[in-house]
């Protein structure tokens, strides 16, 4: 299954509706750097079975680890965990547009 | 065999490949690119090659001189590509409409310096090919 990275802030790129555009069944999706302000976004709510994960330094770099800490469904990971879902999926999608 | 990282162990080992697309100056994404290379080698895993295209080039550029308290990536990439002989590659293409430029390049294409920083190499785009051919992973780091 498709491990599909997000780097781009919703607000400024279309990364994340392109990225639901191509998200299938059993993907998942990891944020990144101005990712995590996807967090903010109501898109998230369609992904209601998906698991989403969220690399917290970028978010805590941005202001937006309170929030995430009350987000039950994402769950936020170090680089360590990155490489090991890295490991876990194929292929990997980066979407930066 | 399984390799040995710090307390665990890892089977098995993968065979990654980065794509790296922007500058060091340009987006946050060329540190993210250096943090995930160096925790894929922390992990037991290879690198079969970390290729720079587009403004990824100027992550080889020996001539930029970054503020002294921002981390320096050309030198960071150095320090790791020796410590594990990684293959660093620049696209040619890419480089020279930049001013990235071997020796060679510099001597062919009659410009007045070359700067490309010692531990990477000029290549044609069908090194990205072969990397994307030959590891079990791709991880693109966007502009």
């Amino acid at each position: 299954m498709t491990l599909h990275i997000v780097s781009k802030s919703p607000y400024t790129s279309s990364a994340l509706k392109e990225c639901l555009g191509a998200f299938a069944s059993g993907d998942a999706l990891l944020l990144i750097e101005d990712g995590t302000y996807v967090l903010r976004h109501p898109a998230l709510e369609t992904l209601q079975s998906a698991e989403i994960y969220c690399l917290e330094a970028d978010a805590a770099a941005r202001g937006q680890q309170q929030l995430a800490a009350t987000m039950d469904r994402v769950e936020m990971i170090n680089d360590a965990r990155w490489v090991q879902l890295c490991t876990e999926h194929q292929p990997i999608v980066s979407w930066f547009r | 065999m399984p390799r040995r990282a710090g307390h665990f162990t890892i089977w098995p080992p993968m065979k990654f490949s980065l794509a790296v697309y922007s500058a060091p100056h340009s987006a946050q994404s060329a540190s993210s690119a250096l943090r995930f290379a160096k925790t894929v080698l922390q992990q037991g895993h290879e690198i079969y090659r970390v290729f720079f295209y587009c403004d990824g080039v100027q992550n080889g550029n020996a001539t930029a001189a970054p503020p002294q308290d921002e981390i320096d990536l050309t030198a960071e990439w150095q320090v790791l590509g020796q410590q594990h002989q990684l293959d660093l590659v620049i696209c040619i293409a890419a480089a020279q409409r930049r001013g990235v430029l071997n020796q060679r390049e510099a001597e062919r294409l009659e410009r007045p310096a070359a700067n490309l920083a010692d531990g990477f190499e000029l290549a044609g785009l069908g090194q990205l090919t072969d990397a994307v051919a030959n590891s079990d992973r791709l991880i693109t780091f966007g502009s």
